[in-house]
C-alpha cells in the first residue's frame, strides 16, 4: 500500500483560452491535512476536478490512494464537498443521502443507519423536528450545508476533499468543520482542502502547496515552508506614531525589501545581505520608540504575498473570510 | 459496478417522478380525455340515428295514386329503424286533394307546432309521382339520416307504383322490393381484410398524437431534470461519483421507464373505460343502435390493434424517446436558464413539430411517397410508423427496417449528446455558440 494519499505526476490542463494547470506534481502523504492555497483562477479547482475524474488531464498521471483515479472503485473512497454546493431540492433530505450513499456503493439498509446517525450529531433530527423527512428547500442555507457536508462523509471516506469550504460558513458551522476536520485527522482519515484565507490554513495544515496562475510555487509541510522563508522578517512595533525618520529608515532599500504597515504594528522582510542590527540601530538613531523588535518567521500570509506577488492576486485575494 | 450505479441513477429519476402528483393526475386524466373523445363520435352517431320517431309523420297524398299509402308501408317495414312499437302512432296518411293541400299543410304543421303527436309531415303530389321532387317540413327536418330513411321510402314507393302500372303483380312487387341493404365499411390492406376503416384512422390518429404528446411531455423532463442538476450544482457531487454518462443514460433510462409506465396505464385504462363505458353510451342512445351490433363496434374503435401492433408502438415510443430526449439533455447541459433551454431546445422541438404537421397528410395518404419517407426517417418514424400501421397495412419487415433505422439514429444521438453533456455539464456562463459546441464534441 502506498503512503501517498495522492500523487500527482506533470499534470497539464488547457483550455481553448489559457492553461489552467501547467505541468503540476504534487504529493499528499496519507494522514496529513494538506491545504491547496492560491488565489482565485490558480487552477485550485481544476486540479480536483481532475483528482475526482470530474475532468481529464491532457497530460501526467493522477494516483488516488496508490492505485490510477480511473481505476473502478477507487473514486468510491473519496469525499467531495464542491466549491458550489447544491442538492436536489424538491427531495427529501433522507432520500438525497441515501441516493449519494448508494452511488458510492453502501447498501440501503447500512447508508439509512448512518444518516439517523449522521443527521443526529448535526442537530438536524432532534426530539422537536426531523429534519431528514423535510424536503431540502425547506431547509434554512445552514442546515443545507450541514447536509451537504453529511454527503460528504456518510460513506466513510478514506480521502476528503473539500473544495473552499469556509465560504459561506457562519462561525458556528465554520467551528463544526474545523471539529470535524480534527475527528477525520485522528482517525487517520486524508484531508485536503483549498482556500485562498490563509489563517485557516496555517491554523489546520499539516502540509500545504500554493499553485498561481497554474502552477507550483512552493509546497512541503509548514515548518519546512517556514523555515525555508527564514528568519529575515521583523515584527517592530512602535511607541507612537512613526516619526519622519523613521519612515525613511523603513524605506531605505538596501536595508529593507518590504514592509506591511499598519500605524504602529509592522511586518519589516529585510534586504538581502542587510543586518537586522544595523536596522535597529538606524531605528533608534532617527528617534523612534520602540515597544518591540522581533526577528520572527514568516506568516503563511507573507508567504503567500512574498511568493505569489500580487500580480498572481487576479481578484478577491485577501485574506477576508 | 458501472451498471449498478447506472440503475441507482435511474431508480432515483423513475421515484422521484412517480412520487409526484402530477404524475398521478397525468395518469387518470389523459385515459378519462381519450376514452371521452373516443366515445363520444359514437353517441353522437347513435344519436343521429333515424330512429323509430320517423314514423311519427303525417303524409299529405295528392298524388291520387295511392303513393301515401306506399311511403308508409314502406317506412314502417323499414329494418334499420327497428321493429315498430306498438306506442308509435305510425305515418298516417291523409288522401287530399290538390284544391286542398294548403289547408290541409296549415292544419298539419299546427299539429306540428303543438309538439303532441307528429314530428313533421310529407307532402306528396303528382310531381312525386312523375320523379321529380317531394317535401317534407318537420322539427327533425335537419337530420339527414332521418331524411335518407324518407326519402329512400318515397323512392322506393314510386319505383313500386311505376312498376305496377307496367303490369307487375303487386305481390311481385312486394317481393322484389323487400330488401334491406346496410353499406358497413371495411379496411383491406396486404394483410386481408381489416375492421372498419373510419374507427382505425380515429385509433391511428389517437396513437399519433399519444407519441407526440408523451415524447414532447417526457423529453421535455428530462430537459428540466438535467437543467436542474446543473442550475443546482448537485452534477458535481454525482459527478464525482459516476461517470456523466452513466448520468445521463440513467436519467434517460429512468424517465424512459416511467414514460412506459404511463403508456401502458394509459392504454390500460383508457382500454378498461372504454370497454365499460360503450355499452351505457349505445344503450341510452336507444334500441336503433342494438341493431347495428354493440359489441363489435366497440373492439372496432381500437381500430384492430393486434398485440403485435401495441408491442410495436411501444418499441416506437421508445426509440422516439431516446432520440429526443438525450438531444432534450443536451440542450439542457448547455445552458442556464429555463428561458435559455427553450431556446436550445428549439432545433430539437423544430424536429419534432415537423414531423407532427406531416401528420395529417400521412392520415390522409398512409401510402404516399411522403408517408414512405417519414416512416424511415429516424427523427420522424417513431411517430410516423405507428400510425401507417394503424392506418395501413405495412410490412413487418418494413416495421422492423425502420425501427433499426431508428436505433440507428438513437445511438447517433446518443453519441453526440453525451459529448455535449459531459462537457456543457460543468460550464458555466454563457450559452456557447456552434463554433464552440464543435469543439466539445471533438474533446475526447
Amino acid at each position: 500500500m502506498s503512503n501517498l494519499a495522492i500523487d500527482i505526476r506533470n499534470v497539464v490542463k488547457r483550455y481553448e483560452e489559457h492553461v489552467a494547470v501547467r505541468d503540476l506534481s504534487l504529493q499528499v502523504p496519507r494522514g496529513a491535512v494538506y491545504g491547496l492555497l492560491g488565489p482565485n483562477g490558480a487552477g485550485k479547482t481544476t486540479t480536483i476536478r481532475m483528482i475526482l475524474d470530474v475532468i481529464a488531464p491532457d497530460s501526467g498521471t493522477i494516483t488516488v490512494l496508490g492505485r490510477p483515479n480511473r481505476t473502478a472503485g477507487v473514486l468510491d473512497q473519496v469525499g467531495y464537498l464542491p466549491e458550489e454546493r447544491g442538492l436536489y431540492k424538491k427531495m427529501q433530505v433522507r432520500r438525497v443521502l441515501l441516493f449519494l450513499a448508494e452511488l458510492k456503493g453502501i447498501s440501503a439498509r447500512d447508508a439509512s443507519l448512518r444518516i439517523d446517525e449522521w443527521l443526529e450529531r448535526f442537530s438536524l433530527c432532534t426530539p422537536e423536528r426531523d429534519w431528514g423527512d423535510a424536503r431540502v428547500d425547506e431547509l434554512s442555507r445552514g442546515m443545507q450545508q450541514k447536509v451537504q457536508f453529511i454527503a460528504t462523509l456518510l460513506h466513510d471516506p478514506e480521502l476528503v476533499i473539500l473544495d473552499e469550504p469556509f465560504s459561506g460558513l457562519d462561525p458556528i458551522n465554520a467551528q463544526a468543520l474545523k471539529d470535524a476536520v480534527v475527528e477525520l485527522k485522528r482517525r487517520g482519515r486524508t484531508v485536503i482542502f483549498s482556500t485562498h484565507v490563509m489563517d485557516n490554513a496555517e491554523k489546520m495544515c499539516d502540509s500545504v502547496c500554493i499553485i498561481a496562475r497554474g502552477e507550483k510555487v512552493l509546497d512541503g509541510s509548514l515548518a519546512e515552508v517556514r523555515q525555508a522563508h527564514g528568519t529575515r522578517n521583523i515584527a517592530l512595533t512602535l511607541g507612537d506614531a512613526a516619526q519622519n525618520g523613521v519612515g525613511d529608515v523603513l524605506r531605505d532599500p538596501t536595508l529593507v525589501q518590504k514592509v506591511d504597515e499598519s500605524t504602529r504594528f509592522f511586518e519589516v522582510e529585510l534586504a538581502a545581505n542587510a543586518d537586522p542590527q544595523r536596522l535597529l540601530r538606524r531605528l533608534v538613531d532617527a528617534g523612534a520608540c520602540i515597544e518591540r523588535f522581533e526577528l520572527v518567521q514568516p506568516s503563511l500570509h507573507q508567504i503567500f504575498l512574498q511568493r505569489v506577488g500580487m500580480t498572481g492576486v487576479e481578484t478577491g485575494m485577501s485574506g477576508h473570510g | 459496478m458501472a451498471d449498478s450505479k447506472l440503475l441507482i441513477v435511474a431508480k432515483r429519476e423513475f421515484t422521484e417522478r412517480v412520487r409526484s402528483r402530477w404524475f398521478l393526475v397525468m395518469t387518470f386524466i389523459v385515459p378519462v380525455l381519450l376514452s371521452a373523445a373516443m366515445l363520444f363520435p359514437a353517441w353522437l352517431a347513435t344519436r343521429s340515428k333515424p330512429t323509430a320517431e320517423v314514423r311519427n309523420i303525417a303524409i299529405l297524398d295528392a298524388s291520387g295514386a295511392e303513393l301515401g299509402a306506399r311511403v308508409a308501408a314502406n317506412l314502417a317495414a323499414d329494418s334499420t329503424l327497428g321493429p315498430a312499437t306498438s306506442g308509435s302512432i305510425g305515418p298516417a296518411v291523409r288522401l287530399v286533394s290538390p284544391g286542398q293541400l294548403a289547408a290541409a299543410e296549415d292544419a298539419a304543421t299546427h299539429e306540428v307546432m303543438a309538439g303532441k303527436s307528429i314530428e313533421g309531415y310529407l307532402v306528396l303530389t303528382d310531381s312525386a309521382l312523375s320523379g321529380a321532387s317531394a317535401r317534407y317540413a318537420g322539427r327533425n327536418a335537419s337530420s339527414f339520416s332521418t331524411m335518407d330513411r324518407i326519402e329512400a321510402a318515397v323512392k322506393q314507393s314510386v319505383m313500386m307504383v311505376r312498376l305496377e302500372k307496367q303490369g307487375v303483380t303487386p305481390g311481385t312487387i312486394d317481393s322484389l322490393s323487400h330488401l334491406s341493404v346496410h353499406l358497413s365499411t371495411e379496411r383491406i390492406s396486404e394483410r386481408g381484410k381489416g375492421v372498419a376503416g373510419t374507427t382505425g384512422l380515429l385509433a391511428g390518429i389517437g396513437v399519433g398524437i399519444m407519441l407526440f404528446f408523451s415524447i414532447i411531455f417526457h423529453g421535455q423532463n428530462v430537459l428540466r431534470g438535467v437543467l436542474e442538476e446543473k442550475t443546482t450544482r448537485v452534477a458535481e457531487v454525482v459527478i464525482s461519483s459516476v461517470k456523466p454518462e452513466t448520468l445521463l443514460g440513467g436519467k434517460v433510462l429512468g424517465v424512459g421507464a416511467v414514460g412506459l409506465l404511463q403508456q401502458i396505464a394509459w392504454m390500460g385504462i383508457t382500454f378498461w373505460l372504454v370497454a365499460s363505458l360503450a355499452p351505457l353510451v349505445v344503450k341510452s342512445a336507444g334500441a336503433a343502435a342494438r341493431g347495428a351490433g354493440g359489441a363489435p363496434a366497440i373492439s372496432s374503435m381500437f381500430g384492430g390493434f393486434t398485440i403485435g401492433m401495441l408491442a410495436a408502438t411501444l418499441a416506437f415510443f421508445l426509440l422516439g424517446f431516446v432520440f429526443y430526449a438525450t438531444l432534450y439533455a443536451a440542450a439542457g447541459s448547455m445552458v442556464n436558464s429555463e428561458q435559455e433551454a427553450q431556446q436550445a431546445a428549439m432545433p430539437v422541438m423544430f424536429l419534432l413539430m415537423a414531423t407532427w404537421l406531416m401528420v395529417q397528410g400521412v392520415i390522409g395518404n398512409p401510402n404516399s411517397g411522403l408517408a414512405v419517407v417519414l416512416s424511415w426517417l429516424p427523427f420522424s418514424s417513431p411517430i410516423i410508423m405507428p400510425i401507417r400501421m394503424g392506418l395501413t397495412g405495412v410490412a413487418p419487415a418494413a416495421v422492423a427496417g425502420s425501427m433499426v433505422v431508428a436505433a440507428v439514429g438513437c445511438v447517433g444521438a446518443v453519441w453526440l449528446s453525451a459529448r455535449i453533456y459531459r462537457v456543457g455539464m460543468l460550464m458555466y456562463g454563457k450559452k456557447p455558440n456552434f463554433r464552440e459546441l464543435a469543439r466539445w464534441i471533438r474533446y475526447a
